[in-house]
């Protein structure tokens, strides 16, 4: 990569990981050939369970591990063998890591001081710190005399101090409860983007990815599902597992019948399965008996008393299980051939509703675009 | 048994072990203020016997050789403890890792006479090869070093593995070179094991009687070896004297760093409180 | 980048030798001071004494070193009933002294751990406090309490138990006090470490199930504290047989304990090779329990 031309490298993206796989012990892949462009100003999202690599992946690009091969670029310089204190990356640990001996400004200089920055730019920079994350009266305080979400903006004023070219947040909101998270977050993206470093997050909070992040990835095993916006991942999952974790979904099984070619609009292509024939608009490459999966959020159901007038895409059941949200509804409704469906009605949406219940003989339907074919 | 009763025999019993624990000394003070020439038999308050420790300079003497050794023995205990602790703690794969782990665990329950004994017969024969060590401070030194190096370990030890290692991470994260990890964040964090350890070394060192007995050479008597060869000849009224002071000593000093360090918590437990309300 | 290189090889090689020097120091310290010297003694028990000085074991025929073992220390060592009895003496005085701490020690830490918390720290630092002041001292006091005419004897006269003072000074009971009174605290705080962090859920638990108090103590506090009751009995038990010290001064001359028997060899007769093949069999007898207790840690760490 050393002949790299003066016009690429104005297209450079700020990060990019080039085929990098971390293998311990000779055989465990934690890491799987992983390749990304991270632009400059971006969020990016490692999305996933515990164990599939995300944090390995964050570790390698943090400096503390190294990867077995490939190589990372940081603004097109090779930084795969620099250690960790030597590379413009700072990490918001996971629980901060605030040091307990600390005061909070002096957390904050902590990494200015090893720059070997003049004292007054360092008091300079440590109070504009303070001021970006509100907490100007807290100087002289030590860790365990904040409260858990004041321990958090601590954590990300000492990691943005520096002015990295990248940072990178470990579980960021993981430590706080439920309630603070959400606020939390919209303070957290504000202030990252006031500041304007690119960064990288992992999480495992499908929420949090999905309000925080630009763009994300869905890792599992090691590897990259599915890499998009948070939007497209969403509403177009490219597999099963995406679809399972981003979200709650049905997947109905079926085998595709034929492909109706030139129908009105789009491609379509018809799925048989055991409770419904579904006509999907696809233009994915199928062939006649090939098992597919069709998701379906559980938002974009509707349900009725009555029968829809047309043969396809509806479903019939009874109403096994009601759970009154409050803003909305989930109905666990049982098929024919014994699969449970999800469907989740908006509490004002429909007033239809307001009478079904328990055991009733009840229709799902859904709108054309709700589907989505799932190849794998 | 109701739960009034446990509770009420649970008390006794605690109460019966500490007057086990606490008898001997109790009896050491109360005698070292008896007239008596008879340690057994009391006739009047006085305090004669302190006077003649005070005459007493052999024991005066050894006393501060004592002090001396325990000193430099603690030192050099919790400087190759920390190393030890380190090794054993954050590099979790090297060859030999098992090895240097029971030997750094072995002194601890090894009887002080294989201890001695062997470390003896090693420096006779180094001695005969190189003419080199005299027996003396140095052999005695390297003995309870030895025995503090091992104790230190794990006292060392258990600090470092409470101590959140994503620390030491954030530290080189924010451009921290090794070394600096360790003297700006590491060490501060572990001060508090490093004082235990020492005065833990410092005392297994003033109390040794076995090995200071097998090390050293002649002109060289620790206290606990005077107290020793007294002790076996007879009982002897300046030795509770002796062992007055040094329990009040100790005593204050175990009594305030526990009393400090329950300060500390108590003061640090409110805090976190208080943050949390605001 | 080629700044970055330079910095790089900089860097490296601190990591390098800071590692090696991290590792090397304890290990060269611990092999010389606490492997070598077993090795040696190995060795000079395998020697002959001559006159006043070692023989060595290797010696040079020609060219061919020619190495003479000499078993001997051994032969008398294992012919000699007195070595024997004295080995099983020590065991016996040990287990008895492991056997009595933990029954002093149990339900002390247990109901130590029980205790209010905020009590808590204070009875550990009492229990900790006689273990900073000189242990030779604790145990020289007890000589001044058990003496025909100490404390005890006046006190058991005084309340009429006895009618003349008892033999307590010098006997195997004496010896067994003062081991007891010596170990009881490295039984205490293993147990209670172990017995502070039982969930008392559990315990709740088996209430609620059913169980009575008395049951639910030997159904699952006592299988649930087995790694502290292994701990302490080990830390009692191995350091307990070689003890020197107690039996010295409260044991008087009758009591067989094999740390007398090796400090005779060496200081009074002089026998090198016998004291070092008493210590290799001492070391062989302990060194059972230490491995298993090794395991135990090592097992309880992962």
């Amino acid at each position: 990569m050393e002949n790299t031309s003066t016009s690429a490298l104005a297209n450079e993206p700020l990060l990019r990981i080039e085929g990098v796989s971390k293998i311990y012990d000779g055989h465990i892949k934690a890491v799987d050939q992983i390749t990304l462009n991270v632009a400059s100003g971006e969020i990016f999202a490692l999305l996933g369970g515990s164990g599939c690599g995300k944090s390995t992946l964050l570790r390698m690009l943090a400096g503390f591990e190294t990867p077995s091969q490939g190589r990372i670029y940081l603004g097109g310089t090779d930084i795969t063998d620099l250690a960790a204190y030597q590379r413009p990356i700072n990490m918001m640990f996971q629980s901060y890591a605030l040091f307990p001996h600390l005061s909070v400004s002096d957390n904050i200089a902590f990494g200015l001081r090893r720059d070997g920055m003049a004292k007054e730019a360092i008091a300079e920079r440590v109070e504009a710190m303070l001021k970006l994350v509100q907490l100007s009266q807290y100087t002289k305080r030590k860790p365990h005399q904040l409260s858990g979400g004041q321990q958090q903006r601590v954590a990300l004023a000492r990691s943005i101090a520096k002015q990295p070219k990248l940072l990178l947040l470990d579980e960021p909101l993981g430590a706080l409860d439920k309630k603070l998270r959400v606020s939390t977050q919209i303070e957290l993206v504000n202030i990252i983007k006031e500041v304007g470093v690119t960064c990288v997050l992992v999480t495992h909070d499908q929420e949090e990815a999905m309000t925080m992040a630009t763009r994300m990835a869905v890792m599992s095993a090691g590897s990259f599902l599915q890499v998009g916006s948070p939007k497209d991942i969403y509403q177009q999952p490219n597999s099963r597992q995406v679809a399972d974790f981003i979200g709650s979904v049905n997947i109905f099984d079926g085998l595709v019948k034929q492909s109706p070619a030139n129908s009105a609009q789009a491609q379509c292509i018809d799925v048989e399965c055991a409770d419904a024939l579904l006509r999907v608009p696809s233009n994915q490459a199928c062939h006649v008996d090939m098992a597919v999966g069709v998701a379906i959020r559980p938002e974009k159901m509707l349900l009725s008393h009555k029968k829809p007038s047309a043969k396809i895409n509806h479903v019939g059941g009874v109403i096994t299980e009601m759970t009154y949200f409050g803003a909305h509804t989930n109905y666990h409704v049982k098929l024919a051939s014994g699969k449970v469906l999800q469907v989740q009605v908006q509490s004002h949406v429909d007033e239809d509703n307001a009478d079904l219940s328990w055991g009733d003989q009840v229709y799902a339907s859904w709108g054309d675009n709700a589907m989505v074919l799932l190849t794998q | 048994m109701n739960s009034t009763a446990l509770k009420w025999f649970g008390r006794s019993w605690m109460l019966v072990v500490y007057a086990f624990l606490f008898l001997p000394i109790f009896t050491l003070v109360a005698y070292s203020f008896n007239d008596s020439q008879l340690v057994t038999v009391w006739s009047h308050t006085s305090l004669r016997w302190y006077k003649a420790l005070m005459q007493d300079s052999d024991l005066i003497a050894a006393v501060m050789l004592s002090l001396q050794i325990a000193f430099l023995s603690a030192l050099v205990s919790v400087f190759f403890g920390l190393f030890s602790a380190f090794a054993l703690n954050r590099y979790r794969r090297f060859t030999g890792r098992g090895l240097l782990s029971s030997l750094a665990s072995t002194p601890l329950v090894m009887p002080d006479v294989i201890v001695g004994l062997s470390l003896l017969l090693m420096l006779v024969s180094v001695q005969q090869a190189l003419g080199y060590p005299e027996r003396g401070l140095f052999t005695i030194l390297l003995g309870h070093a030895l025995l503090g190096t091992a104790y230190a370990t794990v006292v060392v030890r258990s600090r470092l593995t409470e101590m959140d290692s994503k620390l030491e991470e954030a530290a080189m994260d924010l451009g921290c070179r090794p070394w600096q990890v360790f003297s700006l964040v590491t060490l501060p964090l572990i001060m508090p094991a490093l004082l235990s350890a020492f005065l833990l070394t410092f005392t297994l060192s003033f109390d040794d009687v076995v090995l200071s007995s097998f090390l050293s050479g002649p002109g060289y008597s620790t206290m606990p070896m005077v107290i020793f060869s007294r002790a076996r000849l007879g009982l002897n009224p300046s030795i509770n004297a002796l062992a007055t002071v040094t329990i009040v000593v100790v005593s204050i000093v175990v009594i305030a760093t526990t009393l400090y360090s329950l300060r500390q918590e108590r003061q640090r437990k409110r805090d976190m409180a208080l943050a949390q309300r605001e | 980048m080629a700044s970055l290189m330079q910095t790089l090889k900089n860097s490296i090689p601190s990591w390098l030798t800071g590692r090696r020097l991290v590792i090397g120091l304890p290990y060269a310290w611990f092999l010389i001071l606490a492997f070598l010297p077993v090795l040696i003694v190995l060795k000079i028990s395998l020697s002959e004494m001559q006159s006043t000085a070692v023989s060595g074991m290797v010696s040079w025929q020609g060219a061919w070193p020619s190495i003479k073992l000499d078993v001997s220390s051994y032969l008398f060592l294992a012919s000699d009933e007195l070595y024997l009895a004295t080995y099983l003496s020590s065991i016996s005085y040990a287990f008895y002294t492991t056997v009595i701490c933990l029954g002093l020690g149990y339900p002390f830490a247990y109901f130590m751990a029980r205790a209010p918390k905020q009590w808590q720290a204070l009875l550990v630092m009492l229990i900790m406090l006689p273990f900073w002041t000189s242990f030779l001292l604790r145990i020289y006091a007890w000589k001044t309490l058990l003496v025909n005419n100490g404390l005890i004897n006046n006190a058991l006269l005084a309340i009429g138990w006895i009618d003349s003072p008892i033999e307590i000074l010098n006997t195997p009971f004496s010896l067994l006090i003062g081991m007891v009174y010596s170990y009881l605290p490295f039984m205490i705080l293993p147990l209670y470490a172990n017995l502070s962090k039982l969930d008392a859920r559990y315990l709740e638990a088996a209430a609620d199930l059913g169980c009575h108090p008395f049951k639910t103590f030997w159904l699952i506090t006592v299988p649930l504290s087995k790694a502290g009751i292994v701990a302490g009995c080990m830390l009692v038990f191995i350091p307990a047989v070689g003890e020197y010290v107690i039996p010295e001064l409260l044991g008087g001359p009758n009591t067989l304990m094999i740390g007398r028997v090796l400090w005779d060899e060496f200081f009074s007769n002089n026998d090198w090779p016998m004291a070092g093949a008493v210590t290799i069999v001492m070391l062989l007898l302990i060194m059972l329990p230490l491995a298993i207790y090794n395991k135990l840690q090592s097992e309880g760490r992962a």
